[in-house]
C-alpha cells in the first residue's frame, strides 16, 4: 500500500533537465547548497579520518591548523594550490590534465540527487538511485586515463588495478541497490527514504524498521563494495604504496593531486550518503520516531525550518558515522592482495548479492 | 528554436566530433576516449529527448562499462604512449562499410518515421518501459539475452584457442598436478610434451607445482 | 588456535583492538610546548673543546662523510732542555663540522685521543639553509659547555689521571722553589761552617691519613643553601671535611711531638691536597673575562691546588722554624731540578743564554683562542669579513704575547 502511494507520488517527479516552473532563485540556491556541501562535507569527513585514525594509532592527528587542527585540510588545499604542477615529459599532456577532472566531476554530480532532509536536495529524480550509480561508474574513466597518461609503469598498473577493481565491485553494489529498490518499490532516493519510514515486516505491523534490519546482508555487501569502489583501505591495491608507489596518482602533483584526493573524500561522503538513504532511513531519527516539527507521511515530510534543520543534522550525523566505520576498517585491517580482492568480489559478493536479490524479489512478489 | 534544441544541436555536434575523432585518431587510447565521448554524447541526446532511463543505461553500460573495458583491454595489451601509429591500412574498406551502413540505416529510419512528428517532449516513465520490456516484448528480450550469452561464450571459446582446433599447435610446458618433479636422471621431459593434448585443469589457479 | 570460533571473529577482534586505542591517551608529546626529559648523554650535536685539540686529524680522516674541516699551522716550540731540539707544534686555525653531511655516527668522538670532541645533548640547531649548518670552531666550542660533567667517581676511587698529573706538576714546581731556598741557605751556611756529610734527609712527615668519604655537614648545608647542586655540594663538603680533618690531625701532631724532635719540614710534594676544590677568586675572574664555565672551573681548580699547596708549605715552614735548615743536606743546585719547572725559566735558567739570541718563533705562548681586540676592530672597520678579522686578530694576539714574553725574558 505504501509502495503504491510512493509510486503515484513519483509520477510527478521531474526529469533531469526539468528546471521547475521558471523559478530561478531556488535552483541557484540549491546549486549553491550542493556546491557548498560538496566542498565542506568531504573536508569534515577528511578531518574525521585524520583525527580518528590518529587516535586509533595512539597519535593526536592534526592539532596546529585551526582549533584542534580542524582546518588542516584547508591548509593542505592551499598548499596544493601553491605547488608546482609537474607534468612528466613522456606523459600524454591533454589526457594527463583531463583525468583528475574526469574523476572529480562525477563525484560532484552525484551530490545533485542526494537528499539530506525533506526538501533539502537539488533534484528528486524518478531515477535518482540509478542516476547516482550511473554517474559514479564514470569516475573510473578518469582513473584509468590518469594511470595511462602518466607514462609510468606504476601508474599504469595502478590504473589497471583500479579499473579491474571498480568493474568487479560495481556489480554487487548495483545488484544490492536494486534489491533495496525492489523493497522500496521506487528508484527515487526520497521515495526510498519515505518507503523506509513506512516499512514494516509482515506479521510485525506497527513496528517500523529501516532496510538495514531485514537487509543486513545487503548492507554488508554494499558497505564492502563501496569501500572497494572508493579504493579505500583495506581495498587500496590501486595505490598500494608498498608495491606501486602511489598507483595512478604517482605522477600527479599540486592541484591535480588534490583533485584526486578530493574525489576520494567526496566519494566517501556520497557512498555514505547513499547507504544512509538506502539502509539507514535517511533523515529519520530512529525507526518509528517522527521528527519534531514535521508532518506528513510517517512524520518525516513537510517540515518547518527547525524540523528541516534537525533532519539535515541527523543525515549528516549518520553519514559521519559511516565515514567513521570506514576509517575504523581502514585502521584495523591490512591491505588485501589483488587476487584476494577479485576473489571476494566474484566468488562471494556477486553470488551473495544475486541470491539476496532473488530472495527479496520472490518475497516481494509472494507477499 | 527552444533552449532544448540548442542543447540538442550542441550535444549532437559533440557526438559527431567524438565519432570522427574515434576513427581518425592515430593513438588508440585517444580513439577509445573519443569513443567514450561519443557514447556519452548519445546519452546526452537521449536526455534531451526526455529518455532519462535510456540515457542513464547508456551511461552505465557504454561509458561506465564498455568504454572502460576498451581502455582496460588496450592498456593490458598494447597501449602506446606517444606517436606510435597503429594502422591496419584498411581505410577504403572501412569507409565503404561505414558509408553503406549509414545509408542503409538512415534510409530505414526515414522510411519508418519520416512522417511522424513528435510534439510532446515527455518520455515514458520507467514503469511503462518495464511493462513494455518484461510483459509485451518479453520473448524478444529473452532471445536477445540468449544471443548475448552465446556471443560471450563464443568469444571465450575463440580466445581460448584449444590446441588442435585452430591450426598451430602451441608448445605447452606445464606441469600437471601430481607429476613427479623432473630430474636430470629421469631423462628429458618427453612426458610433459605429450601431455600438451590433455584438457586444461579446471580453474587456472589449480595448476600447482608438483 | 581457536578452532571453535565463528568465522569473522578475527575481524571483530581487529576492530576491538583499534577502538580500544581510540580512547587511550595519545603517546604524542607536544614537542615545542612540552619537552622530553632527555638522557643526560643524549647525542644531539658534536661539540669541540678546541683547547684539547692537537690537530692530529684522526677525526677528519675517520669521518665517513668527510664533514670535518680542519686547518692549522705549525709553530716552533723552544727546546725544553738547553741544547735540545726545537719542537714544532700544531695550532688549530679552523675546525668546522658540516652538519648537513654529518650522519651522527660518533666515530670522530670515539677516535679523538685528547677528549677534544664530545657529544652534546643540544639538538635544536636547525637552519633555514643547508650551508648554515656548517658550524665553525666557536659555535662548536659553545656547545662544549653544554656537555654534562662526567659522572661522580665512586667513593674512595683514585683521583683521575689528569688531576693527579696536574697536582704532581704543581708539586714539582713548589719542590723546586723550596729546594732553591734550601740551597741558598745551605750555601750561606757552607761559607761559615764545614758542610756536614751524611746528614739524614728530611723525614717524610707522618702524613695524617684521613679517610675520604665523610662529608663536612656544615659546608654541605651552606652550599645547598647557596643553591648549589647536590653533587657539587657533596664533593665540596667532602673536600672540606678532608681539609679540616688534616688540619686537626696536624695540629695534634704538632702539639704532641713539638719538643721531642724538630718538626719535619714538609716538602711540597708531601702535602696532599684534595683535588676538586676550586679557587673561587680565579673562577670569578675567568667568568668575568667571558671564559666558558668549564674552562673557568678547570683553571680555578688548578689555581686552588697551587695556592693550597703554597699555603700549606708556608705554614709548615714557619712551624718548623729556623732550626730546620740544619737538617738539610747541602747540595749543589741540580739542573734536573731546575728543568723540572718549565714555567719559571727566568730564575732557574740563569743568564747563560743571552736573551737577545732568542727569536720570536722560539717563544711558546699558551692559548690560541684569544684575539687581539684592537686588530680585530680595525680589520672589521676596514670591511674585512668577520672570519678573516678573527683569524688575523688571533695571530696578532699571539705575536703580541710572544713579544711580551721575550721582553720579559730580556728584562730578566
Amino acid at each position: 500500500m505504501t509502495v503504491l502511494t510512493s509510486t503515484t507520488a513519483l509520477a510527478q517527479a521531474p526529469s533531469i533537465l526539468d528546471v521547475g516552473d521558471g523559478v530561478v532563485l531556488p535552483i541557484l540556491l540549491k546549486v549553491a547548497l550542493v556546491l557548498g556541501l560538496f566542498f565542506v562535507v568531504p573536508l569534515v569527513g577528511g578531518y574525521l579520518e585524520h583525527k580518528v585514525m590518529g587516535r586509533m594509532q595512539n597519535r593526536r592527528g592534526p592539532v596546529e591548523a585551526g582549533p584542534f587542527g580542524s582546518l588542516q585540510l584547508v591548509a593542505d588545499g592551499i598548499k596544493f594550490i601553491q605547488k608546482e604542477d609537474i607534468i612528466p615529459r613522456a606523459a600524454d599532456k591533454p589526457m594527463f590534465a583531463l583525468a583528475p577532472g574526469l574523476a572529480l566531476v562525477p563525484a560532484l554530480l552525484v551530490f545533485l540527487v542526494i537528499p539530506l532532509g525533506p526538501g533539502v536536495f537539488a533534484v528528486d529524480l524518478e531515477l535518482g538511485l540509478f542516476y547516482a550509480l550511473a554517474i559514479t561508474s564514470i569516475s573510473v574513466l578518469g582513473i584509468l586515463l590518469g594511470g595511462w597518461a602518466s607514462a609510468n609503469k606504476f601508474s599504469l598498473i595502478g590504473g589497471l588495478r583500479a579499473g579491474a577493481q571498480l568493474i568487479a565491485y560495481e556489480l554487487p553494489l548495483i545488484i544490492t541497490a536494486i534489491t533495496v529498490a525492489v523493497m522500496a518499490g521506487t528508484l527515487s532516493l526520497v521515495g526510498i527514504v519515505e518507503a523506509q519510514a513506512n516499512f514494516t515486516l509482515p506479521g510485525l505491523e506497527g513496528f517500523n524498521l529501516w532496510f538495514v534490519f531485514p537487509q543486513i546482508v545487503g548492507f554488508a555487501i554494499f558497505f564492502v563494495a563501496a569501500m572497494a569502489e572508493l579504493s579505500r583501505p583495506p581495498f587500496d591495491m590501486p595505490i598500494g604504496d608498498s608495491e606501486l608507489v602511489f598507483g595512478y596518482m604517482t605522477e600527479y602533483t599540486g592541484i591535480k593531486f588534490a583533485m584526486f584526493l578530493l574525489t576520494e573524500y567526496a566519494g566517501m561522503i556520497t557512498m555514505s550518503a547513499l547507504m544512509v538513504v538506502l539502509f539507514l532511513g535517511g533523515w529519520q531519527i530512529l525507526p518509528g520516531v517522527a521528527t519534531p516539527g514535521c508532518e506528513g507521511a510517517a512524520g518525516i515530510m513537510s517540515c518547518d525550518p527547525i524540523g528541516i534543520a534537525i533532519s539535515v543534522l541527523v543525515t549528516l550525523a549518520k553519514i559521519m558515522g559511516l565515514v567513521f566505520l570506514m576509517v575504523w576498517a581502514r585502521v584495523a585491517y591490512p591491505r588485501l592482495r589483488e587476487d584476494q580482492l577479485q576473489r571476494i568480489s566474484w566468488l562471494v559478493l556477486v553470488p551473495l548479492s544475486l541470491a539476496n536479490l532473488a530472495f527479496v524479489t520472490i518475497l516481494t512478489v509472494v507477499l | 528554436m527552444t533552449g532544448l534544441d540548442v542543447v540538442f544541436v550542441l550535444v549532437g555536434l559533440l557526438t559527431a566530433a567524438g565519432a570522427v575523432l574515434t576513427v581518425t585518431s592515430k593513438n588508440l587510447v585517444h580513439a577509445a576516449l573519443a569513443l567514450a565521448v561519443t557514447l556519452a554524447g548519445i546519452a546526452g541526446v537521449f536526455l534531451v529527448l526526455h529518455a532519462d532511463f535510456l540515457a542513464l543505461v547508456q551511461l552505465v553500460v557504454y561509458v561506465g562499462a564498455v568504454a572502460v573495458l576498451f581502455l582496460f583491454g588496450l592498456m593490458l595489451t598494447r597501449a602506446p604512449i606517444g606517436r606510435e601509429a597503429l594502422d591496419s591500412q584498411n581505410r577504403g574498406l572501412a569507409l565503404a562499410v561505414s558509408g553503406g551502413l549509414f545509408v542503409v540505416l538512415s534510409t530505414l529510419i526515414v522510411l519508418a518515421f519520416g512522417d511522424v512528428r513528435v510534439d510532446a517532449m515527455t518520455g515514458p516513465g520507467i514503469d511503462v518501459i518495464g511493462i513494455a520490456i518484461f510483459a509485451v516484448w518479453v520473448l524478444p528480450f529473452e532471445l536477445l539475452s540468449m544471443l548475448l550469452l552465446a556471443a560471450l561464450i563464443g568469444a571465450i571459446v575463440l580466445a581460448r584457442r584449444e590446441d588442435g582446433e585452430s591450426g598451430e599447435e602451441a608448445e605447452v610446458t606445464r606441469i600437471e598436478v601430481g607429476d613427479p618433479p623432473i630430474n636430470e636422471s629421469d631423462g628429458p621431459p618427453a612426458e610433459v610434451a605429450g601431455d600438451g593434448q590433455a584438457e586444461l585443469p579446471a580453474g587456472s589457479g589449480g595448476g600447482g607445482q608438483a | 588456535m581457536a578452532q571453535t570460533s565463528l568465522p569473522g571473529t578475527g575481524l571483530l577482534k581487529g576492530l576491538a583492538v583499534t577502538v580500544k586505542h581510540l580512547f587511550k591517551r595519545p603517546a604524542t608529546l607536544m614537542y615545542p610546548y612540552e619537552r622530553n626529559e632527555l638522557a643526560p648523554r643524549t647525542r644531539g650535536v658534536i661539540a669541540l673543546m678546541d683547547e684539547n685539540c692537537t690537530v692530529c686529524m684522526l677525526c677528519a680522516r675517520e669521518c665517513p662523510d668527510w664533514c670535518i674541516y680542519i686547518d692549522s699551522h705549525k709553530e716552533t716550540v723552544p727546546p725544553a732542555k738547553e741544547g735540545g731540539r726545537a719542537r714544532t707544534r700544531n695550532v688549530l686555525d679552523r675546525f668546522a663540522i658540516d652538519f648537513s653531511l654529518c650522519m651522527y655516527c660518533g666515530i670522530c668522538v670515539e677516535v679523538c685521543p685528547f677528549d677534544a670532541l664530545w657529544w652534546s645533548p643540544e639538538f635544536e640547531y636547525s637552519e633555514y639553509t643547508m650551508d648554515a649548518l656548517l658550524h665553525e670552531k666557536d659555535k662548536l666550542r659553545e656547545w662544549a659547555d653544554t656537555v654534562p660533567p662526567p659522572p661522580a667517581l665512586d667513593e674512595g676511587a683514585e683521583a683521575p689521571a689528569e688531576v693527579t698529573e696536574a697536582i704532581a706538576k704543581a708539586e714539582k714546581e713548589l719542590e723546586a722553589a723550596a729546594q732553591k731556598e734550601a740551597d741558598k741557605a745551605a750555601a750561606a751556611e757552607a761559607a761559615t761552617t764545614e758542610a756536614k756529610a751524611g746528614g739524614s734527609g728530611p723525614k717524610k712527615a707522618d702524613e695524617p691519613k684521613v679517610a675520604a668519604g665523610e662529608i663536612d655537614q656544615e659546608t654541605y648545608d651552606a652550599l645547598i643553601a647557596e643553591g648549589k647542586s647536590e653533587r657539587i655540594a657533596r664533593s665540596k663538603a667532602k673536600a672540606a671535611y678532608v681539609k679540616k680533618e688534616k688540619a686537626r690531625l696536624k695540629a695534634e701532631a704538632d702539639a704532641g711531638g713539638g719538643d721531642a724532635e724538630a718538626a719535619p719540614t714538609p716538602k711540597a710534594a708531601d702535602i696532599k691536597v684534595e683535588a676538586g676544590q676550586i679557587d673561587q677568586e680565579t673562577y670569578d675572574a675567568l667568568i668575568a673575562e667571558g671564559k666558558t664555565e668549564r674552562m673557568a672551573r678547570a683553571k680555578a681548580k688548578a689555581a686552588w691546588v697551587k695556592k693550597e699547596k703554597a699555603r700549606l708549605a708556608a705554614e709548615a715552614e714557619s712551624a718548623a722554624g729556623a732550626g730546620a735548615p740544619a737538617g738539610e743536606e747541602a747540595e749543589p743546585p741540580s739542573p734536573t731540578d731546575a728543568a723540572g719547572s718549565d714555567q719559571a725559566p727566568s730564575t732557574d735558567a740563569p743568564a747563560e743564554e743571552p736573551a737577545a739570541t732568542r727569536k720570536l718563533g722560539d717563544v711558546h705562548v699558551e692559548g690560541t683562542g684569544e684575539i687581539d681586540q684592537e686588530t680585530y676592530d680595525a680589520l672589521i672597520a676596514e670591511g674585512k669579513s668577520e672570519r678573516i678579522a678573527r683569524a688575523k686578530a688571533k695571530a696578532a694576539w699571539v705575536k703580541k704575547a710572544k713579544q711580551a714574553k721575550l721582553d720579559e725574558e730580556g728584562g730578566a
